[in-house]
């Protein structure tokens, strides 16, 4: 009885301290597509100074980023891989290689989270070569697209409208508008292999063009996206 | 020179340009893959392309959304710390203790060893280090056990430092700062530590009672990396 009140006057601060200053900010934001970009906004101010500190082996900035960032990278390794045992596995790894490379993140080239997500998306790309139908023994699923038992195949897999909405809020207009001079399937594929990871076998069979064909779009998107980016 | 993907006017450069927007496009086969890794690590040119094409494609990571993680933390910090290691002075390996190692001269061999010999798994609960001077005869076998955090050594060969010298035990983390644990006088000297693979032992002959200094004043006879018993 006495100490109820002492309790309830001390609950109030933690209860603040588990939420991170990001959201703090956003309790008080409106609006989804609001939210997510204060969000990715808020956290790449906060991921960089991290990064720096991790580089000088802080092992509490280094827990701190894996809150901070834990759920952005999951999300890359769940689109690439599909499959939440190697999901968790390239976890491990991805932070395993961020404490030891912290020291050559860049602050001033790019964001926290551009440099976090190169990294998982390394990971991932690695184990994806790896597998056995990369090394064309056999092929397990053509269109990984497909629906499949795994809930986290439920996850949301934004088609190229979803993805282009989200560009667009993003300071990455840019970006959208080159997409935009492409040919329609051509961005598609270059976007599926970037976000999913597709090999040229995966997308020849996707777009049922030859596969030498396939290498010759994305060949050529690339250059005139660096054209259209470095105008 | 006939590769239809490529354009027909390619050069090298471009072809380079092209290796590294598939690269990380992550379009490669998994051999291509490793070629252009491999070299991205000692060509600073190509490096610097594929670090141009990630910023170029960054803006494509909103794509992502974010996903419910688990807290992998414990697992993590189990594979990159040991399993128990709640020192906080113990620093670990990353490229930024290298200005400190070689401004340390006199040890920077012997640091070089202990990257060397770095096993990346979890701490073993007993590392073993053996230190056999070059010079004189003399030798310590260390050996820490790590459940009681207490380092062993024994001088197995040799005698006593001379009248009024001391030998002196160091460890040389990382940061290739040698950390003083104490004098050795006698034939076993036990000293509390928490130690981990690839962490460097050193002794070295100082003044009785020890070196004046932070560091080392006197030379080195003999030194060793901790490594699995």
């Amino acid at each position: 009885m006495f100490f109820r009140p002492i309790l309830l006057v001390l609950r109030i601060p933690a209860a603040i301290l588990f939420l991170s200053p990001v959201d703090r900010v956003l309790a008080n934001e409106k609006g989804w597509q609001t939210n997510k970009e204060w969000h990715r906004r808020l956290t790449e101010d906060l991921l960089t100074p991290l990064l720096h500190q991790v580089s000088r082996q802080d092992r509490a900035a280094f827990r701190d980023l894996y809150r901070q960032s834990a759920a952005k990278l999951t999300g890359v390794l769940t689109r690439m891989l599909r499959d939440r045992t190697e999901v968790e596995d390239a976890l491990q790894d991805v932070f395993v290689r961020v404490w030891q490379r912290a020291a050559q993140f860049d602050g001033t080239r790019g964001e926290g989270m551009s440099w976090l997500v190169a990294i998982a998306r390394n990971v991932a790309l690695d184990r994806l070569r790896a597998r056995p139908e990369a090394r064309g023994y056999a092929h397990v699923t053509a269109r990984s697209d497909a629906p499949e038992a795994d809930p986290i195949a439920q996850l949301p897999a934004s088609g190229p409208d979803a993805e282009g909405q989200m560009l667009a809020q993003a300071d990455a207009r840019r970006v959208v508008d080159c997409f935009g001079e492409l040919e329609p399937d051509r961005a598609t594929a270059v976007r599926g292999a970037y976000l999913q990871g597709l090999s040229y076998q995966q997308l020849a069979e996707r777009h049922e063009v030859p596969l030498n064909t396939i290498r010759t779009w994305l060949r050529r998107s690339l250059l005139r996206l660096k054209e259209c980016l470095d105008r | 020179m006939s590769d239809p993907t490529l354009p027909p006017d390619a050069g090298p450069e471009e072809h380079d340009e092209l290796l590294a927007a598939e690269y990380v496009l992550g379009t490669l086969p998994g051999e291509d893959r490793r070629a252009a890794r491999e070299r991205a690590e000692v060509d600073g040119a190509f490096a610097a392309r594929i670090s141009a094409w990630e910023d170029r494609l960054a803006p494509l990571n909103d794509g992502y959304d974010e996903a419910p993680a688990p807290d992998l933390l414990p697992q993590i910090e189990a594979r990159l710390f040991g399993a128990r290691t709640p020192a906080p002075r113990l620093r670990w390996f990353s490229l930024g203790w290298r200005g400190g190692a070689l401004a340390t001269a006199a040890i920077a061999a012997v640091v070089f060893l202990a990257v060397t010999l770095w096993p990346p798994g979890p701490a073993p609960v007993v590392l073993r280090a053996d230190l056999t001077a070059e010079q004189i005869e003399l030798r310590f076998a260390a050996r820490w056990d790590g459940a009681a955090g207490l380092l062993e050594l024994t001088r197995a060969q040799g005698d006593a430092a001379p009248a009024g010298q001391d030998y002196e035990l160091w460890l040389i983390d990382e940061t290739g700062v040698p950390r003083s644990l104490g004098l050795l006088r006698d034939p076993v000297t036990q000293v509390r530590a928490v130690l981990a693979p690839g962490l460097t032992l050193a002794v070295s002959l100082e003044p009785e009672g020890g070196s004046p200094e932070a560091t080392p004043t006197g030379p080195v006879l003999a030194a060793a990396a901790l490594d699995e018993a």
